[in-house]
């Protein structure tokens, strides 16, 4: 059966140090804008870590939640790209192909979870700081639209080590970025079609939401979380 | 007075202009970046370093690569050498590796030790030096291609349909146009998949 990859993030679990964010940067070559062009809205993060608060001080607690391309099977951004640059594989994964994206930005304005970036400025980076980009993925230029991958580079090394030595692909084969820099293991990523897998198993537990599930999008990550009315769920 | 009146005028412009000596951050930034054009750059950027530049990359010119050293293959494959004996590595990864002079040396050391090139090769060697071989293909950036050698060797390509006939080349030189229709006809003759992020990403 076809892979149908998904992510699980367990709320839980996350302390909002944001190493999955500077994983990720440091993973897919994405650029910083510079604190100017932050302001105007333009830094690019395929994933960030919401902040909510709840209470009054000194009595405040915060929660945290890692927002990424949730990979929505039913996607929004799909359907009104007019270039097919945005596309479903079929491994579920919510496609953008750079060279097919001429930055009409319709799939931006279209996502509801705000996770698609727009290339304003051609990246930069001051040498010899260009010695880390990751070879395995594209640097993008200016006027393309660029998400989440599911780091899709890893996905295919993970394949090809399991083709060398002969095997089948296991569970834990593939980490994206994120989930192997998060120290306590909040994100866990694997294959939604192996009902072993450990992100199958956790996507069905009883603390599972989707993001804005109503919607309708549909996406392929779960977020985990006791509810308090359920303080018995495990 | 007219020449006092003219010094106290370029006074009061020099201190106007004192802000534009001590630009902020982003300014200075903006300014690196835009000599970068003319390819003295301290930045990396994808951007093309000039017009002319740009306008070779659209037609795909490129200059033939010149190779540090003349390396023969036809003259190592008629000793039936495999090409996996010296670019190593593309039985299992993305790409296929550029041997270094450690790679020569382990059948040189013994073999041909008198002829002048591989006795200039083994001089380089005990000078520290290496070659710096050039790229022959390549991908232009804006292609957004990642090629792995690795499933191609498992799927049973032969190098020779990519990169012609080694037999019959000197130095190794670009036999074959690998523009898209190239890698798209292959894989649907060969149903591998043909979807973008199978290449693309």
């Amino acid at each position: 059966m076809a892979h149908r990859w998904g992510m699980v993030v367990d709320l839980d679990r996350c302390t909002g140090c944001e190493a999955c964010v500077t994983a990720c940067h440091a993973e897919n070559n994405i650029p910083t804008v510079g604190p100017q062009e932050a302001a105007n809205g333009r830094a690019m993060h395929w994933m960030r870590v919401e902040r909510y608060w709840e209470g009054e001080y000194p009595d405040a607690k915060v929660k945290f939640r890692p927002v990424l391309c949730q990979q929505c099977d039913n996607a929004p951004c799909e359907a009104v790209c007019p270039t097919y640059a945005a596309h479903q594989t079929d491994e579920g994964l919510n496609a953008q192909v750079y060279n097919r994206c001429i930055g009409t930005r319709y799939c931006a304005n279209a996502c509801s979870y705000n996770v698609r970036f727009f290339n304003f400025f051609n990246p930069q980076w001051e040498k010899p700081l260009h010695l880390q980009l990751n070879p395995d993925v594209s640097v993008r230029e200016v006027g393309v639209m660029e998400k989440c991958t599911f780091c899709v580079q890893r996905i295919k090394t993970g394949k090809r080590t399991a083709a060398t030595e002969n095997r089948e692909l296991k569970d834990g084969d593939i980490q994206p970025a994120c989930a192997q820099a998060c120290p306590s293991g909040a994100i866990i990523f694997g294959d939604l079609n192996d009902h072993e897998s450990r992100a199958a198993r956790l996507a069905h537990s009883p603390r599972g939401t989707k993001l804005l599930e109503d919607l309708g999008a549909e996406p392929k990550v779960t977020y985990l979380q006791r509810q308090p009315w359920n303080e018995s769920d495990a | 007075m007219k020449a006092w009146l003219a010094v106290a005028v370029l006074a009061l412009s020099t201190a106007a202009c004192a802000d534009w000596s001590n630009p902020p951050e982003q300014v200075r930034a903006a300014r690196v970046a835009a000599r970068s054009r003319w390819g003295t750059s301290s930045v990396y950027t994808p951007a093309r370093s000039s017009l002319a530049d740009a306008t070779r990359t659209h037609f795909g010119l490129r200059a033939d690569p010149v190779q540090p050293f003349a390396y023969s293959h036809r003259i190592h494959l008629a000793q039936d050498l495999a090409c996996v004996d010296c670019h190593q590595g593309v039985e299992s990864g993305p790409r296929a590796g550029i041997p270094g002079i450690s790679t020569c040396m382990t059948c040189h050391a013994a073999i041909a030790t008198d002829k002048p090139l591989v006795k200039s090769m083994a001089d380089m060697q005990t000078r520290g030096l290496d070659f710096a071989w050039q790229r022959v293909y390549d991908y232009p950036r804006e292609a957004h291609v990642r090629f792995e050698h690795q499933p191609h060797i498992t799927a049973k390509v032969e190098c020779s349909t990519c990169h012609g006939d080694m037999r019959q080349q000197e130095v190794a030189t670009r036999q074959v146009n690998m523009d898209m229709s190239f890698c798209v006809n292959c894989h649907r003759e060969k149903k591998a998949s043909n979807d973008c992020l199978t290449c693309h990403y």
